[in-house]
């Protein structure tokens, strides 16, 4: 069905496009017409748009079928023809980075764009500028300049933005038109102002102190046109982000000023920033939210979209402040375009009372087939953050997202109904059996391979311990005779973990798993045998230890170790334990990908899944040859900073555990542009039992340039003494350099510079683990190597708190999502999981009551080695 | 000239259209030799290196021309033979008083004489033993020698001795390409 409609909407759009069938080489072919003379320049307009074309579809045109185009169409400069000869500027552009030698056409262009023909300056402008290098810069620097300042408008805005993408190459030679540049924002015309500014920011922008001070003045002297106030704006933001300033600073006033301003555009972008700033208040808020409620009631549908999307992400933080907000939304419910119609909805359901949700859920299933996956989407999010803050309506939600399940619907739009409802099921103990009940249901016809696996595996995980884990085996059997190889192995190892968990079940589960031992795959079949052997044992230990908790390795670090393994064959079996575990993501640590101001596109997503933090690190570290036999890398704690952030020197401190070694990495930027340092490094003050084996130095501090120095220090032998505070001074060669020529003396002269301590604490030995029944793997590890305390936590007021500190301080994983206290409840137990420096599997059971008197805690730390428990203890105390 | 243009225009008399490839060593005077057949109002006051090629038109009394101006640094002389295929004519400037690099020009030379574009086809050449005026140039007729003009045995070529800044020899030079394209264009 879905198939059939894209191949109708495809025969329609073929229809109305005259290139539709183009096929590369005839139009490669046709190209060499550009060779005749005299020209023919409609039919060579013609084959030049189709070049084109082919180009912004994606076509991949090889080097030199490309080169061969491009020496072509440069005979086209001996038209005349305006049409022709602006394509062909366009075409350069295209071409530049596929063709090679595109440089003939740079005296070419020269002329054009000094010539007399207005048409052709800012276009032939734009060609110049994509195919100049850096080493050809200098010649076309005097013309980029002139023409920044020119009169006709075009010319100007062409050659401003030009400039800023030459920037990019080379910000040097750029930075010497800050003059022009200047002069250009006073122009009158709206684009040339906004476009010079977006220059004079680029250039400046990594000097905190000019863009301060770029924003402070234009910021009085208005602005004639309005996107270059946006981009004030957003300039602005940016800044009060980094400083983190308040809503006191001028930059904010300007901002909130920009509210009264005339144009409708102006004060969008001031209200966008304004809800967009991570520190501000409701009644900070307030200003930004009432311009935003007046466009809601705009006759211009473009304002009530940018409106209410900008309102429905307020909703997300402060629901509060929209309320006002309402009666306007639920005007908008009715719009004749859905798009505001879904987000005015969604806006209503974030900010709306327990009692308007059944209506406003009926209302939007009136028109769910009417939108796109993309504002489903938008629906599927607010439901989802909808059961959490009303849990009691689980049920009527959870029904919702089942039935929009069963509609159509691509897969982005699926996944988000899924991670719905898993996210529901995990924060809602109560939504679980419904939510795994929809979910079966949905595997029985899912065309989704990754979606079915990801719900066996949680059914795997979740059924087990769900109070009639038996009526999930069918579904995931049925998996097991109907799929495909991936999913059918997702499905074996779920029957497993039910085996596994329920003994009474245990024997219906191994006959099932015997069935799939003739399975065609050999990954089924593997896993099979397995499983079947495993649970035949019938020992807890084995359970836990390789079906219901699983491998815990970093599946890189696995790879790198079995590889170095054969490369060096052994009598000795593969051990385990050298491989590196796989680290837990860090949430805080996803850096959040910025938007320049005056970007147009958002740099691409970042988070893609690569190589944890760790494997990097550890990458790193194996090319150093000093650390080559420290052996495997057990972990490297987040990176803390030595310096307060406005300082000469920035240095942050990351730390290597090794079996019996600590790395310390010291990152240093030098922050001081009339100074490089040489031979830095950070020596060390240890505490008792530790000793510093090597400084390897940072040769060269360049500024603004980021450089590493490591020093390497041993652990004491004893085996219990694993803390110490490390006083640390950063000791380098200092080389002054010419104010003029930025070329550092010859002599320098030895310098210090004081650090604050560095900490190695019992979090620095632990990795965490995440073990998904973690009942199964106390069993396993067993109370041989049990220590018990109770303390009373008299500086903790509430059990969040406490729980907290408690993470922190031993730096393990919490499990069974116990680092969440549920509401009004004076008793938790919090559940911790990790494996100690040396591959001991280490475990914490913390007991936390509260009374009057405070919080008392009983600890319980499992582990397969006596010292290992003693240290973790000696974590709290 | 705007009126007979005109005319000429009405009447569907168009003057023959020919094109011509400039090169030689880069500062040998090709683009300010250009530069003074260009009308008055399209003249350049500011003459910079070329950097790749120019395209620029002129007119003599029988002829329209359509000049390929290219450059003639070492980086770019590769690229000269991407323009052999279409072009009726060639123009070959020499710094007479470069007597250096002549022999960098003869070997130039002939690699385009030696290139199958040109071998194959009858194109004039025309030489132009510029900078005439300066104290070491060298005369035409030593320059031809030099150049060992008398090999070309299969094209119509000239030498005129010129001074491209007064504009001395060049009428003469581009009277003697007309002539000779147009037999080429009357014949094609
Ligand atoms: N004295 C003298 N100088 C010339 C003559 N022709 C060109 N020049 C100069 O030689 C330099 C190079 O000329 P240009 O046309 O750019 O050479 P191209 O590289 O071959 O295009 C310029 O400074 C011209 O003014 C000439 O006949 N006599
Ligand atoms: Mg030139």
């Amino acid at each position: 069905m879905h198939i059939l409609r894209r191949d109708k909407k495809e025969e329609e759009e073929g229809g109305g496009n005259p290139f539709h069938n183009l096929e590369k080489t005839t139009v490669l072919q046709e190209a060499r017409t550009f060779n005749e003379t005299p020209i023919n320049p409609r039919k060579c307009a013609h084959t030049l748009t189709k070049v084109l074309y082919l180009i912004n579809q994606g076509e991949q045109i090889g080097t030199t079928e490309a080169t061969e185009a491009f020496f072509a169409m440069t005979k086209l400069f001996q038209s005349k023809d305006a049409t022709l000869r602006r394509l062909v500027y366009l075409g350069i552009k295209e071409m530049s980075k596929i063709a090679q030698d595109v440089i003939i056409v740079t005296s070419s262009l020269m002329k054009d764009m000094t010539g007399k023909e207005d048409q052709f300056r800012g276009p032939a402008i734009r060609a110049l500028c994509s195919i100049t290098d850096n080493t050809m810069l200098q010649s076309i620097e005097r013309y980029m300049k002139q023409a920044i300042v020119d009169k006709n408008h075009a010319v100007s805005s062409a050659a401003l933005v030009s400039s800023l993408h030459l920037s990019k190459g080379s910000h040097e030679v750029t930075k010497r038109w800050v003059n022009e540049a200047q002069e250009a924002v006073s122009n009158d015309n709206v684009m040339v102002q906004y476009h010079a500014l977006g220059l004079l920011y680029h250039i400046r922008k990594h000097d905190k102190l000019a863009v301060t001070k770029l924003v402070a003045k234009f910021s009085k002297q208005s602005l004639k046109s309005p996107y270059a106030y946006c981009l004030l704006i957003r300039i602005a933001s940016k800044l009060i982000e980094e400083e983190g300033a308040g809503s006191d600073s001028p930059m904010f006033e300007f901002i909130e000023g920009c509210l009264r301003h005339k144009s409708e555009i102006v004060i969008y972008e001031a209200a966008q920033a304004m809800v967009n700033m991570k520190e501000t208040t409701a009644k900070e808020l307030a200003p930004a939210v009432s311009v935003l409620q007046l466009f809601c009631s705009s006759p211009k549908p473009t304002l009530r979209f940018a409106a209410v999307r900008t309102l429905n992400k307020v909703a997300m933080k402060h629901p509060a402040a929209v309320t006002a907000c309402n009666l306007d939304l639920e005007n908008l419910i009715t719009d004749q375009n859905r798009s505001i119609a879904t987000l005015a909805i969604t806006t209503l359901l974030k900010t709306g009372s327990e009692s308007s949700v059944d209506r406003l859920m009926k209302q939007i299933s009136s028109f769910m087939t009417e939108i796109s996956d993309e504002f489903k989407i938008v629906v599927v999010q607010a439901i989802q953050s909808l059961c959490l803050k009303f849990p009691r309506k689980h049920s009527v939600m959870m029904n919702f997202l089942s039935q929009m399940l069963r509609d159509e619907g691509g897969f982005e739009y699926k996944k988000a109904i899924v991670d719905s409802v898993i996210t529901i099921i995990e924060e809602n103990p109560e939504a679980k059996e419904a939510g795994l009940a929809h979910l079966c249901e949905f595997i029985e016809d899912c065309e989704h391979a990754v979606l079915a696996t990801r719900i066996l595996h949680l059914l795997g995980r979740e059924g087990p311990r769900t109070p009639t884990p038996s009526k999930y085996i069918r579904f995931i059997y049925n998996r097991v005779i109907l799929e495909n190889a991936a999913v059918r192995a997702a499905a074996v190892t779920a029957l497993a973990k039910f085996g596994a968990h329920c003994e009474e079940l245990l024997n219906s589960c191994i006959v099932l798993l015997l069935r799939c031992l003739l399975d065609t795959d050999d990954e089924v079949r593997d896993r099979a045998t397995f499983y079947v052997d495993t649970l035949k044992e019938k020992q807890k230990a084995l359970n836990s230890a390789y079906i219901l908790n699983g491998l815990q390795v970093s599946v890189i670090g696995l790879e790198r170790a079995l590889h170095q393994y054969t490369l060096e064959p052994s009598e000795k079996p593969f051990d385990m334990k050298t491989v590196p575990l796989a680290s837990q993501p860090i949430t805080e640590q996803r850096v959040q990908a910025v938007r320049e101001p005056g970007e147009t596109t958002a740099p691409k997503a970042t988070d893609k899944v690569a190589a944890s933090r760790q494997d990097v690190y550890a990458e790193q570290l194996a090319r150093i040859p000093e650390f080559a036999n420290l052996g495997a890398l057990f972990k490297s704690s987040t990176p803390v900073e030595l310096t307060e952030s406005e300082t000469e020197y920035v240095v942050r401190c990351v730390k290597h555990t090794f079996p019996h070694y600590i790395v310390f990495q010291f990152d240093c930027t030098n922050t001081l542009n009339d100074q490089v340092l040489e031979n830095a490094s950070v020596h060390l003050e240890p505490s008792d039992g530790f000793e510093v084996i090597k400084y390897l130095p940072c040769p060269k501090l360049s500024y603004d340039t980021p450089g590493t120095t490591y020093t390497l220090v041993r652990m004491p032998d004893e085996a219990t003494q694993v803390t110490g505070t490390f006083s640390c001074t950063l000791k380098f060669v200092v080389k002054d350099c010419d104010p003029n020529t930025g070329e550092p003396d010859e002599e320098g002269y030895e310098d210090e510079y004081v650090l604050e301590d560095v900490e190695a604490s019992v979090a620095d030995h632990v990795q965490k683990v995440m073990k998904p029944n973690f009942g199964a793997s106390w069993e396993e590890v067993g109370p041989e190597f049990e220590v018990e305390d109770t303390y009373s936590l008299s500086t903790m007021k509430t059990l969040e708190e406490a729980v907290t500190n408690i993470i922190q301080c031993m730096g393990m994983q919490p499990c069974e999502r116990s680092d969440k206290v549920p509401e009004g409840k004076n008793a938790h137990t919090l559940y911790l999981a990790g494996v100690y420096r040396g591959g001991h599997d280490a475990l914490v059971r913390s007991k936390l009551a509260m009374s009057e008197a405070g919080i008392t805690m009983q600890l319980t730390i499992r582990s397969t080695d006596q010292s290992v428990s003693e240290v973790l203890a000696s974590a709290i105390s | 000239m705007g009126l007979f243009d005109g005319l000429a225009r009405w009447l569907g008399i168009k003057k023959k259209e020919a094109n011509v490839l400039v090169v030689g060593l880069d500062n040998s005077g090709k683009t300010t030799i250009i530069n003074h057949f260009k009308s008055e109002e399209y003249k350049n006051h500011d003459i910079v290196p070329t950097i790749g090629f120019q395209v620029e038109k002129f007119k003599t009394k029988s002829l329209s021309f359509t000049a390929f101006d290219m450059s003639g640094q070492g980086r770019y002389r590769d690229l000269w033979q991407a323009y052999y295929r279409e072009c009726h004519g060639v123009i070959f400037v020499i710094d007479s008083s470069d007597k250096l690099r002549i022999v960098v020009a003869k070997d130039e030379l002939d690699a385009l004489l030696k290139h199958p574009e040109v071998q194959r086809k009858r194109i004039p050449i025309l030489f132009f033993a510029n900078k005439m005026d300066l104290r070491d140039a060298v005369s035409s007729v030593k320059c031809s020698q030099l150049m060992e003009l008398e090999n070309i045995r299969d094209k119509a070529w000239h030498i005129c001795a010129s001074n491209a800044i007064t504009g001395d020899g060049l009428d003469e030079g581009i009277q003697w390409l007309t002539d000779q394209l147009k037999d080429v264009l009357v014949k094609k």
